[in-house]
């Protein structure tokens, strides 16, 4: 038996993983936000460019790996591969997305002239299923950030993929880079609701980190229980001094011990007087964790050869 | 149709390579940047003073099973009716995501520094126009003219045995059902079709 480490998808497919959960996800929390919640019309439509920036780059990186980026079309043939899911997940994205935000980016003045040159009857039935729009759109966003974690999981010989805790793994995260953007977003704005929503994504995220370390520790039992190239995989890991000090430490364990003191002892009705500095290193954090997750869990993907 | 297998006598190899020349030499595979489809791994087994060399010849498994053909979303990976694995490289776009599924590090990428000396070297002769990722055909183009393919034909010690693995009279069938020989990973389902009589 032979563990080899993979060398076929290196830091331009992290980078694409990383985006695709941190863009389908900031998506998705400001969908619900905005329908659950009532949120700040300038500030969703700042989140939602953001996140399609952040699919569109993404998407750049992955195209750019790709010996034949001009032949990507033909990636819509074979619905057996998670690759052509990937593709219909993100077009269906990039529809909700530019759906949903056109309305919204009425809330710019200097935006004015480009909007007006779209058809009147199109904006009225867009502004009449904003809501809607809002619906498919955090479905759309669930699905790319997921999406992210299945189409590595699909490699029989690499043990470590090859876990339904992978993709779960992926979309907490991506879910916690994204509620992270959307805390980083938040401090720019000084009102009131900014701080209700600062506070609920704060909430949202500590939530999202705990569940990240639950399904970390399960994961990492799975994969340490057997002599396979799993536990390889888990040992590369813990010997990894960026992946324990800077995903692990920095980018779980001190975000969620500022979130937490910020949640309990922060604060959040006395707008005024609260920093935003705890929140932007905490954000900050999150996002560079998030990008080193998926850095390292590539690196870390060994083939088990039986030779 | 026929269904095209591999015996790999694992008693008989020598470890000369001479497998991978003649691939490289039929297929034009890129041998100057040390990429081949048909390998022999050189392994020590045991542990001191309990050791031993072992020889092991290995290829694409033209799975029965073929998680490279259900990881391909453009199709370039299929396969056609004796069972062999391909990949049509007009269609492939080069995403790795086979390579990634192979549980038998059988796929390289064939990229555009490849195809560029390809081009030099072979100049009109050139099999590999455009990049793509590559893999063994169990040389399916000499299949059509009754030839075995290269590596076997070529093997000085008979160690690989190819052969219609449906037909009873054939050599390859005979191994592969004796008993004797398995194929790699079988726990993995993917049925392979190259087997392994161990040394």
């Amino acid at each position: 038996m032979t563990f080899v480490h993979q060398e076929v998808w290196h830091w331009q497919i992290a980078t694409y993983l990383f985006l695709g959960g941190l863009g389908g996800a900031t998506f998705a929390i400001s969908a619900v936000l905005h329908l659950f919640e009532g949120c700040d019309r300038k500030m969703l439509s700042v989140a939602v460019m953001s996140s399609i920036f952040f699919l569109v780059v993404g998407t750049i990186f992955l195209l750019a790996d790709m010996l034949q980026p001009l032949k990507a079309i033909y990636a819509l043939t074979n619905p057996r591969s998670w690759i052509f899911w990937g593709v219909v997940f993100i077009n269906f994205y990039f529809i909700a997305a530019i759906a949903y935000v056109i309305p919204l980016l009425e809330e710019w003045p200097k935006l004015e002239p480009i909007i007006r040159k779209i058809p009147q009857l199109i904006l009225g039935l867009l502004e009449r299923y904003n809501n809607l729009a809002a619906l498919g759109g955090s479905a759309a966003g669930f699905l790319v950030a997921i999406y992210t974690g299945l189409l590595i999981s699909a490699a029989p010989a690499i043990n470590f993929w090859n876990t339904p805790a992978l993709p779960l793994l992926f979309v907490i995260s991506g879910f916690s880079t994204g509620a992270a953007f959307l805390l980083l977003l938040s401090t720019f704005s000084k009102n009131e609701a900014a701080y209700k929503i600062s506070a609920k994504l704060e909430q949202l995220d500590a939530v999202l980190i705990v569940t990240e370390l639950i399904i970390l520790g399960a994961y990492f039992n799975f994969a340490m229980f057997l002599p396979t190239g799993a536990r390889a995989s888990a040992e590369y890991l813990f010997q990894s001094p960026l992946f324990i000090g800077g995903f692990f430490v920095a980018g779980l364990l001190v975000p969620l011990a500022i979130e937490t003191y910020s949640i309990f002892f922060g604060g959040h009705h006395h707008a005024e007087k609260k920093s935003s500095m705890p929140i932007l290193v905490a954000s900050s954090l999150v996002l560079f964790g998030g990008y080193l997750l998926r850095m390292y869990v590539l690196k870390a993907g060994m083939f088990q050869f039986p030779w | 149709m026929a269904r095209y297998g591999m015996v790999m006598d694992m008693r008989t190899c020598v470890g000369c390579q001479a497998c991978m020349a003649a691939c490289s030499a039929e297929n034009q595979t890129p041998f100057w940047s040390d990429k081949f489809r048909t390998h022999v791994e050189d392994k020590e087994q045991g542990s001191f003073p309990d050791v031993r060399r072992v020889l092991l010849p290995r290829l694409c498994m033209h799975c029965e099973n073929t998680p490279c053909l259900s990881a391909c979303p453009t199709g370039a990976t299929h396969m056609n009716d004796d069972g062999i694995v391909l990949v049509n490289s007009d269609r492939c776009i080069g995403c790795y995501a086979c390579c990634i599924a192979c549980p038998y590090d059988a796929r390289y990428a064939y990229n555009g520094e490849d195809v560029k000396h390809g081009h030099e070297l072979y100049g009109e002769t050139v099999m590999h126009e455009v990049p793509h990722v590559d893999k063994c055909t169990f040389c399916v183009h000499r299949l059509a003219d009754k030839l075995e393919p290269a590596c076997a034909s070529t093997c000085p010690t008979h160690s690989r045995i190819f052969g219609d693995l449906d037909d009873k009279s054939s050599e390859a069938h005979k191994l592969a059902t004796s008993g004797k020989a398995h194929p790699l990973n079988e726990g993995l389902g993917t049925s392979p079709k190259v087997f392994y009589i161990p040394s």
